[in-house]
């Protein structure tokens, strides 16, 4: 039992990274209707230029909010070179167009900083974990469980309440008639990468500390699609709740399944259970009933 | 615009076609790496350590007179790179040898290899590499990974388990000692050594608990620790390379897995040393290394360090690790080898694979036990050193001879597996 | 649209049928004929240096083409957009690999087994498309890919026989005939029949009612229905001969590379393909042959360009190389903003530029 529990906590602490890219990509898809596959690239990128600004004696806030500021900008410029010229294009010319820029992202991080594995030195968390109880809990799942839940309230009451989310839901619900009312797309659409590049740089910042940056690291970016399945496509508390029930599902499956295989369920379940939602549920849990059947 | 980029296509291509054509007093050597792929975190130390000593050899002679001229290819772990690039190398540049790298392709060209007389130096040490009944053309420059996992696994019984006051109450009750294996299932390199290692463990008397499948990207192995726990080990073996290891140990120490760890040779460096931390101080953590450590003090070090320092100064000299070192005993083994052969007049494939097969109790400093290949077994040697992680620094705990222990079943029963 | 050359002109409906409907077109094509089955096998002899290179990119530029072929079905004929082609090839490749090992079967009933085997594995990963769409169909075949590479075989495909990972294939276990495959001109001649005759099989598919209802259900599926063609019984159908492609791929790989491993076959590979398809032209038969060659050949041109001047500038070149990834990504990016159409496009314009000279249009 107490191992059970821990599994699920553990599971709850590894899904908060998934979240919060999660949550980029939701943002993207919910307000310009993207299939983004790049998203490890990019939570790549946001955690080197954290390790980047942190190296160079930042202390890790400030590097953090540098990094903010940064991969803003860098979203801005993707949406503008790449995205803005896709639009009204067939939907998979425009998931191409991510995947090209994800193996373009990918040479660049090599490039440029190498592929050697990089860590944060001096570490940011202290490596002695809290334990409450019998329960053990890493210090940097912690903090990404509270960035988690910090970015979801943050976004949640964005799109609830102010005068730019309320744009950009118009915008994804129906674009002309957004038009009409005086909604710039193209901010829109500008704002919405901006955002996601900003999220998932956190994640992926948070991310480069439990174990030191490696380009390999990216591939975490594929994990993002069975947690959207599952939270539905456009619903932030949905990416939320999706990362998070798919690291329990990964250490779940991972212990008890293991036992009647050789081995690599944890890698593969979050997949099979996506086919499994996809077949019986496909808008997820909130995703806006639009299917159309078939 | 255009028109010049495809006229500096055009012209990269003549230079190449040109540049293909070798002066006389060459030798030509081609060398597989990874620099992009999921091994490069190990694989582009190992690349610079290469060309260093390549460089290094150059200065002192060469191949009795002639230089080295190296054709060093990154293939990003990708086996079907590796088999056109090996084609190349073959066909075009028309290499008499190469230095491979790793399990998964060495393995899938090995007939190939084999077909085509080209000796194949590989840092892949699989045991299935080591039989020349086999494979006459794969050569190891370490001892294989079976049998160095053998080796670890006899060392923590030897000197933790029968001398640890800490087992005391264990050993008196005249329990077992539990084993259990950490590796990434799918990967050819990681699960190679785990039937030779559970051999090792019954042997020695250990009681052998289920597998765990860490991949080799694992950021959290909370899961596989927990499912550990339930046996309840005194020993884990790891099989991956350094940061899953980096990441299942400190798991291991959050969770109070209570076992002591050993590590496979290339998760054990001192990359291990600054992802694991001070987490690891509280049990003991050894391993496998196949040399000396980058700036240990053994014969030799000090040309690695000055070549290091001369070719490559924008790498910073602590970001240097041991890789480095192998490279170099990688590239001084091919270079006597291909010197011996020169002297016999017969600088080609066979006779390359032959003067390797000349070697006995040959070093080249640098803290690798002697090497001694002959035409029946490729395994370098039988003698193993163990080190341990403590504080931060690596230190020598024993050099342990398979052969001296176990006559018998090192000429007959090991070999290959 | 391709026109055809002022002054020629059909008197009966099978000269209008024909495949090849003017001299000049039937010159070209006995010309291409010589050129892949003389001229390529006797580049070694003609350029000893780099001919059996030339043989073995070739070798590689025929398994692209057997790879897009089966993901042009998909997504260019037939609408359904799928990212885990690979599996499919994967399943080929070890159904081949184990029928000869295991069972001793000759090479040709392995590989026919495998298309098979493959194909009726692609059928199951296409069910989902009798209920879901778009997005969530693409989800699905990138889940195919995952569960199958990365679990089914390697967990227990692989460890079939006991013998570990990677399945080497001893030389002379490949026979087609009285012939025995062991080199690369072998492959390549193994290859070029393969190629050209799935190229015919499709191009005739294409022809048939079968091909008519897959481009009706891509151009819209629902208008197909109501027209009476049933759109999942074609669905399946063309994941099925999408897999059987896929599995003949594989059979292609065995004998070219005498190895296979699950590494073979990982999910790049399948987004790589569809990056060909994109560059080739997307709906076209040439485009996969057009998007293959280009392809292979940027990647073997930066190879050759990078080899050489690794001795004068190592480590400005060991940097270079990961541009290799780059430019694969940076070849889908501008032909996705400059040429959507792809290369089959702008040959075809080319062509009209030709045959409408001197006129513009």
């Amino acid at each position: 039992m107490d191992i059970f529990l821990q599994l699920i906590i553990s599971g709850v602490m590894v899904g908060s990274i998934y979240a919060l890219v999660a949550l980029g990509w939701t943002i993207i898809y919910k307000c310009s209707g993207v299939l983004n596959l790049a998203m490890g690239e990019l939570t790549l990128v946001g955690a080197y230029i954290c390790l980047s600004f942190y190296s160079w004696g930042l202390p890790f806030i400030p590097a953090l909010l540098a990094t903010l500021v940064a991969t803003f900008f860098l979203g801005l410029l993707i949406e503008h070179l790449l995205l803005r010229p896709m639009i009204g294009q067939p939907i998979l010319a425009v998931i191409m167009i991510t995947v090209g820029l994800a193996f373009f992202l990918r040479a660049i991080v090599a490039l440029v900083w190498g592929t050697d594995t990089v860590i944060f030195t001096p570490p940011v968390f202290s490596a002695e974990p809290v334990r409450i109880g019998t329960m053990v809990f890493s210090r940097v799942f912690i903090w990404s469980c509270v960035a988690a839940l910090v970015l979801l309230v943050v976004f949640v009451s964005f799109f609830q309440f102010t005068r730019w989310g309320l744009s950009m839901q118009a915008t994804a619900d129906d674009e002309m008639a957004a038009l009409s009312l005086g909604v710039s797309a193209k901010r829109v659409y500008a704002l919405a990468w901006a955002i996601a590049c900003m999220a998932s740089a956190v994640g992926g910042a948070l991310l480069g500390n439990i174990n030191g940056l490696n380009i390999s690291v990216g591939a975490l970016g594929l994990l993002v699609l069975p947690a959207v399945v599952l939270g539905g496509l456009n619903s932030i508390p949905g990416a939320i709740v999706g990362g998070i029930v798919i690291g329990i599902l990964q250490n779940l499956s991972d212990a008890y399944i293991s036992r009647v295989t050789p081995g690599g369920v944890k890698e593969i379940a979050p997949f099979a259970f996506m086919v499994i939602i996809l077949l019986f549920r496909p808008y997820g849990l909130w995703g806006w009933v639009k299917i159309e059947r078939v | 615009m255009k028109r010049a980029a495809l006229w500096g296509l055009v012209l990269a291509l003549v230079a190449g076609v040109m540049a293909g054509a070798a002066s006389a007093a060459e030798v030509r050597l081609g060398s597989l790496n990874d620099l992009t792929g999921p091994t490069s975190d190990v694989g582009k130390d190992v690349a610079l350590g290469i060309r260093e000593a390549v460089a290094y050899v150059n200065d002192t002679g060469g191949i009795n007179g002639k230089k080295i001229r190296l054709s060093l290819y990154d293939y990003g772990y990708r086996v079907p790179e590796a088999i056109t690039t090996y084609k190349r190398f073959r066909d075009f540049d028309k290499v008499p040898a190469i230095l491979g790298w790793g399990t998964g392709d060495t393995e899938a060209l090995s007939p190939t290899v084999n077909k085509d007389k080209m000796p194949y130096l590989s840092h892949s040490f699989s045991a299935a590499l080591s039989d020349p009944k086999k494979t006459p053309y794969n050569f190891v420059y370490g001892t294989d990974y079976s049998s160095n996992a053998r080796a670890a696994i006899t060392v923590w019984y030897d000197e933790v388990w029968l001398k640890d006051p800490k087992y005391k109450t264990l050993r008196d009750a005249g329990r077992k000692p539990k084993f259990a294996a950490f590796y990434a299932n799918a990967v050819p390199y990681s699960s190679a050594p785990i039937k030779a290692v559970k051999d090792q463990a019954v042997l020695l008397g250990f009681e052998v608990g289920p597998d765990q499948d860490v991949p080799l990207t694992a950021l959290d192995t909370k899961s596989q620790v927990l499912a550990a726990k339930t046996f309840g080990p005194n020993l884990v073996w790891h099989g991956n390379t350094t940061m899953s290891v980096a990441t299942a140990i400190k798991d291991a120490a959050a969770l109070d897995l209570g076992a002591d760890h050993i590590v496979n040779n290339w998760g054990f460096d001192e990359n291990l040393v600054k992802l694991v931390g001070p987490a690891a101080d509280n049990f003991n953590v050894m391993g496998i290394a196949v040399n000396a450590f980058y700036g240990e003090r053994v014969p030799l070090m000090d040309k690695v360090v000055e070549y290091a320092r001369k070719m490559n100064p924008g790498v910073p000299q602590e970001n240097r690790m041991i890789r480095t070192v192998q490279g170099w005993v990688q590239v001084l083994m091919m270079a006597e080898g291909m010197r011996r052969a020169d002297r016999a007049g017969k600088l080609t494939g066979e006779g390359i694979k032959e003067a390797l097969e000349t070697l006995r109790e040959w070093t080249p400093g640098l803290g690798r036990p002697p090497v001694t290949v002959t035409a029946t077994d490729h395994r370098p040697g039988s003698v193993i050193p163990i080190y341990a992680m403590k504080r931060g620094k690596f230190e020598l705990v024993k050099q342990v001879d398979l052969r001296g222990r176990w006559p018998e079943k090192w000429d007959r029963e090991w070999l290959g597996w | 649209m391709s026109y055809l050359p002022a002054g020629l002109y059909h008197e009966r409906y099978a000269q209008e049928h024909a495949w090849w409907q003017s001299g000049f077109v039937r010159a070209k094509m006995v010309l291409l004929a010589v050129v892949l089955l003389a001229g390529i096998p006797l580049a070694p002899t003609i350029i000893p240096d780099l001919g059996p290179y030339l043989i073995s990119v070739a070798n590689i530029t025929g398994y692209t083409i057997l790879s897009a072929l089966g993901v042009q079905l998909l997504i260019g004929y037939c609408g359904q957009i799928t990212l885990g082609h690979s599996a499919f090839i994967a399943v080929g490749a070890y159904v081949t690999a184990i029928g000869i090992l295991q069972y001793n079967l000759p090479y040709v009933v392995s590989a026919a087994f495998g298309a098979i085997v493959a194909g009726l594995w692609s059928v199951l990963f296409g069910l989902p498309s009798a209920r879901v769409k778009g997005f969530y169909l693409i989800m699905t075949t990138m889940a195919a890919q995952f569960i199958t590479v990365d679990f089914i075989i390697t967990q227990y495909i692989s460890r079939v026989g006991d013998r570990g990972h990677s399945f080497a294939l001893p030389p002379g276990t490949v026979r087609v005939g009285p012939w025995e495959i062991d080199n690369d001109l072998k492959a390549y001649f193994l290859t070029i029949i393969l190629v050209v005759l799935c190229m015919a099989g499709m191009a005739n598919l294409m022809r048939t009612r079968v091909g008519r209802a897959w481009i009706a259900i891509r151009d819209n599926d629902i208008a197909a229905e109501t027209m009476g063609v049933n759109i999942v019984y074609y669905k399946l159908l063309a994941y099925f001969t999408a897999g059987a492609l896929g599995g003949i791929a594989g059979a292609m790989w065995i004998p070219s590379q005498y190895a296979v491993s699950p590494e073979h076959f990982p999910l790049s590979w399948s987004l790589w393909i569809v990056g060909v398809i994109l560059i080739g032209g997307i709906g076209s038969l040439h485009g996969v042959v057009f998007g293959s060659i280009f392809v292979t050949g940027i990647l073997e041109l930066l190879k050759a360009a990078v080899l050489p001047l690794s001795d004068v500038f190592p480590a400005l070149t060991e940097r270079f190389i990961y541009t290799k990834e780059a430019a694969f990504g940076l070849a889908i990016v501008l032909f996705l903003l400059y040429e959507p159409r792809g290369l089959a496009y702008r040959w075809q314009q080319i062509k009209n530029y030709f045959n409408l000279w001197p006129f513009p249009y």
